[in-house]
């Protein structure tokens, strides 16, 4: 819910906090070579895509895959722009450094119910952390 | 089934949230908050009641007016489209911080900024800062030289036999480059401003600022050479030294006309100074001259971390860009608009001749020479920077004295020209003299530049937007003709950087149709001035 939440609010210019890192990775990573106003305009809709996805528990393999991606590019900014995310690095980030660091809580809940071998086999249809409730409930019958 | 309830409960929240955001945006921007300056229900009510002088009403409280007649029918004049039709077709400013860089093309952005008040603080330790420029100076100055030989072919052919009063040779053009699918200026010209428009072909585009975002003072390299102190960390000066003026350039005295250059050849600095003028000035002119060459703390050339040089700068003096009351064509952003990105290029323009002035500054119409010399420039007309920075004040019996030494900066010599400014037949060619009918004919010139300094004293708006898709810039001062061969670039942003092709421009511009030979003698016209 999250996930969509600060995404739809990065299409709207001067909403999102995060518009000015963000629009700074992405022009540093094309070389300046797109307008910013469009690479958040992308980064928008996958965001909301992702987070519409884990909330209706659409496609969650591809999700997941996306959602690690679109993570791994969140901590770019610690190192394509880290006078803006260190006061001093490495040990003592911005607000804006913590706000990256904080999404290593993200990835680990994400891998924690979304990981590969929780995925049924039938074409990953089963709902976003069912197995972890099957397993729960399988382990629960044998220790009763 | 639950399922697909607690989904469909889930996809609702979902639309709840973006349906809450759109509206959120849609309040905001019509507030004073909001980076886009839309025509909110609010303001519209209080523009309406103020164009027809009446108090703001709410919308369910009619005037007396229209209580007495209740059925007519209540006509609101459409506010929006008094703006610019281009504003749909433009792009808003994007977010940014100081020191991160900023589009080339800011002629197609428009909006508002987070506040008109600026603040001395870095977003960033100094260290940081310098290491950041150390990383974005490199890839920003080849962005910018790759975007310059975009625009213009500086290819450095000059115009035989003409030099600048210094003996600096005068550039050839014109050297702003045209689109392919024109063969030349006068397929060019033969375009409607609306198919020039629509094809993206003008060739004259205004220039921003290559950093917006930190913007201030960018000096060429001649001065840089001299004067390595004035190196910024974060960019350098995009046009080659070629196309500038001369450095230094000579400096004439209306009291002293038969010593032509009295600097001669030297730049005047605050440690010569006396030594040139002493016996030629008054003590006052004198007094005024020191002022004009003592440094002074800037917005960004100072002695705090707020600063674009390496090591603490003693600041700016008038004369580090109107070197020897000239210009050494280093720009910054004119002071008289907000946000950052709005503000217009300005090169510096020369102080020779200010005494025939009425008007001086691009945009603010300034009225005296000593409301110039007092005038906010140095802290891009933030008084909050200049009290955080210094410094604190500038007395008016100084900036007066500055103004008595700017009044006696005389023009350079122009021996082809009788007393009421028209060509001696037998000084000047053919061509010269063919060019002076065409300036006061059929290029209109001398509509706007009349008189002994060749200017008007009016602000014009050419409306250049109707040549491309831009933010209108709106009315500028006419500069003054008289010597301009000595001030490329030309236009208040450097944007037409030889004679030639300031009169590509106004043939486009003002639509004059004028043949490639007539240009050339308008051009030898130009350089009698």
């Amino acid at each position: 819910m999250l996930f969509f939440y600060f995404g739809f609010l990065k299409f709207y210019p001067d909403l999102s906090p995060a518009e000015l890192i963000a629009g700074q990775t992405l022009t540093k990573l094309l070389l300046n070579w797109s307008e910013v106003r469009a690479t958040l305009a992308v980064l928008a809709i996958l965001e909301c895509g992702i987070g519409a996805a884990l909330v209706l528990n659409l496609m969650p393999r591809t999700t997941f895959v996306l959602f690690l991606v679109h993570m791994a590019g969140t901590f770019l900014p610690l190192f394509l722009l880290p006078e803006f995310t260190f006061k001093i690095a490495p040990f003592a980030p911005t607000l804006e450094g913590q706000y990256i660091l904080k999404n290593l809580v993200f990835v680990a809940a994400a891998w924690t119910v979304l990981r590969p071998e929780k995925f049924s086999d039938a074409g990953g249809t089963t709902p976003v952390g069912q197995s972890v409730i099957d397993e729960k409930a399988k382990s629960d019958r044998g220790s009763s | 089934m639950k399922v697909v309830l607690t989904k469909v409960m889930l996809a609702l929240v979902l639309i709840g949230l973006g349906v809450g955001i759109n509206v959120t945006y849609e309040s905001y921007r019509g507030t004073g908050l909001s980076s886009v300056p839309e025509l909110g229900p609010r303001r519209l009510e209080a523009a309406q009641s103020q164009a027809s002088g009446s108090p703001v009403q709410s919308r369910s409280e009619p005037s007396s007016k229209e209580a007495a007649r209740p059925d007519a029918p209540v006509v609101r004049p459409d506010l929006a489209a008094l703006r610019s039709a281009a504003v749909s077709e433009l792009t808003l400013y994007p977010t940014l911080a100081k020191g991160m860089r900023t589009p080339f093309d800011l002629w197609r952005y428009y909006g508002r900024g987070v506040s008109s008040f600026s603040s001395p603080i870095l977003p960033m330790r100094f260290e940081q800062w310098l290491e950041f420029h150390r990383k974005q100076k490199p890839s920003l100055m080849k962005d910018v030289r790759s975007y310059m030989a975009m625009r213009f072919d500086f290819s450095g052919s000059t115009l035989p036999d003409a030099t600048m009063s210094g003996g600096k040779s005068v550039m050839a053009g014109p050297v702003a480059r045209l689109s392919d699918e024109v063969a030349s200026y006068e397929a060019l010209a033969e375009l409607t401003p609306e198919e020039v428009r629509e094809r993206d072909l003008f060739p004259y585009k205004p220039l921003a600022h290559p950093l917006q975002t930190v913007a201030h003072m960018v000096f060429p390299e001649s001065w840089i050479k001299v004067h390595p102190e004035h190196r910024r960390i974060d960019v350098d000066m995009d046009f080659p030294d070629a196309y500038l003026p001369e450095f230094p350039p000579p400096l004439f005295l209306t009291t002293h006309k038969e010593l032509g250059d009295v600097a001669n050849g030297r730049e005047v600095t605050i440690d010569n100074y006396y030594e040139i003028f002493d016996g030629l000035l008054t003590p006052e002119q004198m007094e005024g001259l020191k002022e004009l060459l003592r440094p002074s703390p800037t917005t960004w050339f100072n002695h705090t971390d707020h600063r674009v040089t390496e090591l603490p700068s003693r600041g700016v003096a008038c004369f580090d860009c109107h070197v020897n009351g000239h210009t050494n064509g280093a720009f910054e952003l004119g002071p008289d608009s907000r946000p950052n990105m709005a503000r217009l290029r300005t090169d510096t323009p020369t102080m020779r001749g200010n005494f025939n002035l009425m008007q001086l500054s691009s945009k603010r119409s300034i009225r005296s020479m000593d409301h110039f010399s007092e005038v906010e420039e140095y802290f891009d007309g933030d008084p909050g920077m200049q009290q955080a920075i210094g410094p604190r004040a500038v007395k008016r019996e100084v900036t007066n004295r500055m103004g008595d030494f700017n009044a006696i900066l005389d023009y350079p010599p122009a021996p082809k020209l009788d007393p009421l400014m028209r060509l001696v037949p037998a000084k000047a060619t053919k061509a010269a003299l063919r060019g002076e009918a065409l300036f006061h004919g059929k290029a209109q010139c001398s509509k706007c530049h009349s008189g002994p300094a060749f200017v008007d004293d009016y602000m014009h708006d050419l409306q250049v937007e109707r040549f491309y898709v831009g933010r209108p810039e709106g009315p500028i001062k006419t500069f003054p003709l008289r010597g301009i061969k000595d001030s490329p670039p030309y236009l208040h942003d450097g944007r037409c950087p030889t004679l030639h092709d300031t009169v590509e421009f106004f043939n486009l511009v003002l639509q004059l149709k004028l043949t490639e030979q007539e240009k050339d003698d308008l051009v030898a016209y130009l350089l009698c001035l």
